[in-house]
């Protein structure tokens, strides 16, 4: 019989290592949180240091995922509890509703065509991207069905001209429901998908092994750093990664949020999150790796797209560690990227043209300067999934000082937890880039792979 | 047999046919040659509607199938198996694009996105017509592993590859395993004795029954494929045999030694980072009381980029020196530090608790060492940028942090397994983000400081990859590969090899100019690069041959030609771009008809000259945006042959401003409408 092997997480990470363990005849139960797989990487309009674009590459490993006899897909699921030896744990999975029948949706996107109420779409954030409450995450989602939030339920979107008509009946007593616009579309098309009654469902498996892929978040800076939150044009490099985007809400138009207009002069701050303020401790205590990268390929795609732009980066110690990696600097400094060692002292915004001015130490020349730009970026480095504390509690497995998940022994023991048969790859170890997670995830397997079957 | 195709038209609940008029296609298709029945459905993909395609196809013993309906990304395989649920070979059907690439991008013209949907269709029949049976290939793979390289690397995947039960030929240059670590002292950031991890590792070796350790041995020879490796070995001008199903190259790294850079080779107390280890390790590094260690030198310039492992390096030595000498002086003159993640802590502690000095230096690298004639005294002289002034000591020893390059053995090695490696002698994996430890070529694996520099982690985490990507096909048996693969005609041949060359995965073994080269099928991954660059038109890819193809055109082109544009889309970025535009719903001119092919290198100037000889209005060829090819650079080898088309064109008159090329990422449906745009206003076209 052939043996089993859950993998937490559905990033490029856990994407790879359930690939890698279904081809070598394992069972694979995938479980991602989300109601689609793709993690981090499908947020991402290029990957470094060759400006590929992110979801053309990783898309297609996503439909391989989906094809794939031996890959069970648990989307929108969460690990409740897991108990076990090495040799057999028994988990518990709660299915999340999606208020969707999966095996009626066709994925027409007719609901979403009749939901009339818009939202600030989670990934877009500041930059102004919508969607409606009957949606997919992006159009590449795998699983390709919809979803729909649950505020839609109990008629409470109504005000909002969700429903036609009232109703009071509490819609998991129901089964049916006459009003709602999307499951009425959902009807005209002859599907009937839409059921707001729609409950949690609890899935019991039994696997030989588990594989913790549950990847890495990107730190959200606090209101007022460096303006963040409190002046128009300052944002994430996550948000200018989707405003990059030619699937994003601006179409890949470089763009202010506070006027539309294009954006010509643009800074990259750097180790945004390892400030030491009032005393406390650094937000993030250790370096993220893979900003340093992701600001040069977003400088390089800038100018590339507009050659009047002009770029700056604001940095301390360029990580250009890895293959390709400072030949790609090399060619941004090329195109005309100016690259300033330094960390702003202060940011000010002039009210009228909301544009700022950064007041920074330029350590070359030993000189304070204040540079006037249109666009602000932070690089903000890299922190643990929030679902690290669960997954520790829930698996009994340690976590580092930094809230990652600790492996027991890098050189002797590779990927193995404190637990046996519980193993750790990709941004869940710590900050990484694409290649490294895809590497230790195909690691990860194989040990995973030749401990079940000794 | 006579061929009687079925064509079955979705109407996607109102997606297409609250757009298209379904019925008035279905009508069309039925009068089309070669259609011996037609008909439409609610949705088509309906676990109803498949058993009723199936009844079909028995009914009306039916050995075509066109699908119109929405889009191959998704629904191809639905389709394919339900042929072959109905005794049909699946690489009898054809499947046309008539939600993405009518219904929901021509919503405001019904009438014309009607008559594109019969286009669509006719095109789709036309090349059904001519579709043959294809089938799934596949190799066998036996269970032994050749692994070149007894380093770390190759030790670590040796062990693991032995562990899953297969055969490992491990083979070393040197007369003793252990690499690049047998000249190491201790591993950062572990504080491990390098000489304990190799004879750890040794020892577990010697004892595994499924290793063979083959020391001061080269690869002379390999010849074969995945499954089928018959590899020659050279052990001191012996040479010996044996066979092979797949193969890790783990060939390590050595260190450039920096000639007439910082004063090395004039001064004996100037040594490299290694050779500190070696004195370390061997204990003979004598007393020293004022130490620099310059890191950068020969890397991170013009040449080379970052070593990866060099801070690591550096912060661990030191520690080593004040720890056998606490008095010692030690300063690090450092441009950027590269040190991540946890690794953090281990050096700013090593810095905080050994009182090691940092000095930064600018980028320019400019530091002076010189001998101050006081029996091989060194001064040394920079310019600390953080401090904002010069910086002068005189230390006892300097060590130089210098960049690292492949082995030697790496340009034999680059031919023998026809690989590709970088100016420093590193491999090239097939792609640096979700492949880093493949070769292109199927059956080749690489892992650890072949592919760049690599600390001891990031060594045993892809050895341990490798030892997987190796051991899946060893375990499952065989590699199968998808029938759409090259055919060589070989009395159209001329055995000039270049269909060889142009290969990127080693799929096409050519042994001279006497004989027709071969397609090892297993290895084809059906671009068709080679079939559009062969300059007899010998070269054919099953379920996209040149015959199919041209049909297409014809039956595209057969009324109102002037009116339309024939698009040839790569089925990955280009028609997600497609798509994409189709999912956002975003309008686009009628005018263009788009046919499909697996990459933009299948595109053959015959196809475009052919659409121009028929009087089309334009011609659009579309592929991934560069660098991101998923034929590695069929896109590139496509732009050029478009290039060279115009040239030859241009010389006999011909009018090339129809000719247009984009190149998308999967994102770009905006990219693509604008372009299609353009296109109908700059040829002035409109219905």
């Amino acid at each position: 019989m052939s043996k089993s092997v859950l993998i937490i997480g559905g990033g490029i990470a856990g994407i790879e290592a359930a690939l890698n363990l279904a081809d070598y005849d394992f069972q694979v139960y995938l479980v991602d949180n989300f109601p689609t797989i793709g993690g981090l990487m499908a947020r991402l309009d290029k990957t470094f240091p060759t400006n590929d674009c992110s979801i053309c590459i990783e898309a297609p490993k996503m439909y391989e995922v989906q094809k794939n006899p031996n890959i069970h897909l648990l989307t929108n699921c969460e690990i409740r509890r897991v108990n076990g030896t090495e040799d057999v744990f028994k988990v518990r999975i709660v299915k999340k509703p999606r208020f969707v029948d999966e095996e009626k949706c066709k994925g027409c996107g007719k609901c979403t065509e009749a939901c009339p109420v818009s939202v600030p779409d989670e990934i877009d954030n500041k930059i102004g991207g919508l969607r409606k409450l009957a949606y997919i995450p992006f159009p590449q989602a795998v699983p390709n069905y919809y979803l729909i939030h649950p505020d839609c339920r109990y008629g409470k979107m109504k005000d909002e001209g969700a429903c036609i008509g009232d109703c009071i009946i509490d819609c998991i007593q129901c089964r049916e429901c006459p009003i709602a616009l999307c499951v009425k579309a959902c009807k005209d098309e002859g599907g009937d998908a839409v059921m707001l009654w729609q409950r949690e469902e609890l899935l019991d498996l039994e696997v030989n092994s588990i594989i913790v892929a549950s990847g890495i978040e990107s730190f959200e800076p606090p209101r007022g750093l460096y303006g963040y939150d409190v002046y128009d044009n300052v944002i994430t490099n996550l948000q200018y990664e989707r405003l990059m985007n030619a699937g994003g809400p601006t179409q890949g138009e470089i763009v202010r949020p506070s006027d539309g207009a294009h954006a010509r002069r643009i800074a990259w701050v750097q180790c945004v999150g390892r400030e030491k303020r009032e005393g406390k401790p650094e937000p993030i205590p250790y370096c993220s790796k893979v900003c340093c990268m992701i600001a040069t390929k977003q400088t390089i795609v800038t100018l590339e797209h507009g050659a009047d732009a002009k770029a700056y980066v604001l940095h301390n110690h360029l990580q250009t560690y890895g293959k390709g990696f400072y030949e790609f600097y090399r060619r941004a400094k090329e195109l005309g990227v100016r690259y300033l060692k330094g960390k702003p002292s202060d940011v000010f915004e002039n009210p009228k043209t909301k544009n700022l001015t950064i007041r920074f130490e330029d350590l070359d020349k030993g000189e304070v300067e204040d540079l006037e730009i249109d666009l602000l970026v932070l690089s903000t480095g890299l922190i643990p999934g929030n679902s690290n504390k669960r997954l520790s509690k829930i698996l009994k497995i340690e976590l580092n000082e930094h809230g990652f998940i600790k492996e027991k022994d890098p050189v002797n023991a590779p990927f193995e937890t404190n637990v046996k048969g519980i193993y750790v790859c990709g941004g869940a170890t710590g900050p990484i880039d694409i290649s490294e997670s895809v590497s230790q995830a195909i690691g990860a397997s194989m040990k995973a792979a030749i401990e079940v079957s000794r | 047999m006579n061929v009687r195709v079925g064509v079955f038209v979705c109407n996607c609940g109102t997606n297409i046919g609250g757009v298209v008029n379904v019925a008035d296609v279905v009508e069309y298709a039925s009068q089309l040659d070669g259609v011996a029945f037609a008909e439409e459905g609610k949705w088509i993909c309906s676990v109803d509607y498949l058993s009723k395609i199936k009844e079909s196809i028995a009914e009306h013993k039916l050995n075509r199938v066109v699908v119109a309906c929405c889009t191959p990304r998704t629904h191809e395989p639905t389709f394919k198996s339900t042929i072959k649920e109905a005794g049909l070979n699946p690489y009898l059907l054809e499947f046309v694009s008539i939600r993405e690439q009518s219904s929901w991008v021509h919503k405001s013209n019904p009438k014309l996105a009607t008559e594109k949907a019969k286009d669509l269709v006719k095109m789709g029949v036309a090349k059904a017509i001519l579709l043959e049976p294809g089938e799934d290939i596949r190799i066998s793979v036996g269970k032994n592993c050749l692994i070149i390289g007894g380093g770390l690397a190759g030790m670590t995947a040796a062990l693991a590859v032995a562990d899953q039960g297969f055969k490992v030929d491990l083979i070393e240059k040197n007369s003793k395993l252990g690499g690049i670590l047998n000249k190491l002292d201790t591993l950062a950031p572990f504080d491990i004795d390098a000489g304990e991890i190799v004879n750890d590792k040794i020892g577990k070796i010697t004892k595994h029954d499924n290793i063979k350790v083959h020391t001061n041995t080269e690869l002379e020879d390999v010849k074969g494929h995945i499954g089928n490796y018959k590899v020659k070995l050279g052990n001191n001008g012996n040479t010996e045999e044996l066979e092979a199903s797949t193969i890790i190259a783990a060939t390590g790294m050595n260190e450039i030694e920096p000639q007439g850079l910082i004063g090395y080779g004039k001064f004996p107390n100037i040594i490299t980072q290694l050779q500190l280890d070696e004195k370390l390790r061997s204990k003979s590094l004598g007393k020293v009381k004022n130490v620099a260690i310059i890191n950068c030198v020969n890397s991170r310039n013009e040449e080379r980029g970052c070593c990866n492992i060099g801070c690591l390096v550096a912060i661990k030595n030191a520690v080593t020196i004040k720890e056998l000498n606490k008095d010692a002086k030690v300063h690090i003159f450092y441009r950027d530090i590269n040190i991540e993640g946890e690794d953090v802590n281990y050096f700013k502690e090593a810095v905080r608790k050994y009182d090691i000095k940092l000095i930064r230096y600018p980028d320019d690298g400019k530091i002076e060492v010189f001998g101050n004639g006081k029996n091989g005294a060194l001064t040394l002289k920079t310019y600390d940028i953080l401090i904002g002034k010069e910086f002068k000591i005189n230390p006892d020893l300097v060590v130089l942090t210098t960049g690292f390059q492949g082995d030697s053995t790496v340009e034999k090695l680059r031919g023998l397994l026809k690989v590709s490696a970088n100016p420093d002698g590193f491999f090239q994996e097939a792609h640096i983000k979700l492949r880093p430890l493949d070769f292109a070529n199927d059956g080749i694996y690489l892992c650890g400081c072949a592919r760049n520099p690599k600390s001891i982690r990031e060594t045993i985490e892809e050895s341990l990859g490798a030892a997987m990507r190796a051991g899946i096909p060893m375990k499952k048996g065989y590699v199968e590969a998808e029938g759409i693969v090259a055919d060589i005609n070989k009395e159209l041949c001329n055995s000039c090899g270049l269909c060889a060359k142009t290969c990127e995965f080693g799929a096409i073994e050519f042994v001279d100019k006497t004989q027709p080269p071969n397609v090892i099928k297993a290895l084809c991954k059906g671009c068709g690069t080679c079939a559009a660059e062969c300059p007899n038109d010998a070269i054919d890819i099953v379920h996209y041959t040149n015959e199919q193809i041209l049909a297409q055109v014809d039956a595209a082109l057969e009324e109102r030609p002037e009116t339309k544009i024939i698009a040839f889309c790569c089925h990955w970025c280009a028609l997600g771009a497609v798509d994409i535009a189709g999912v956002s719903r975003f309008e686009y001119p009628t005018n263009i008809q788009i046919i499909r092919v697996m990459c933009s290198g299948r595109v053959d100037a015959k196809f475009i000259e052919r659409a121009l000889e028929l009087n089309a209005a334009g011609v659009l060829v579309a592929g991934c945006e560069f660098p991101t090819c998923h034929y590695i650079n069929g896109n590139d080898k496509c732009k050029d042959r478009i290039e060279r088309l115009k040239k030859k064109l241009s010389k006999k008159n011909i009018d090339t401003s129809k000719i247009w090329d984009v190149w998308l990422s999967a994102a770009d449906g905006p990219k693509f409408v604008a372009t299609v745009k353009n296109m109908v206003e700059e040829l002035k076209l409109g219905r």
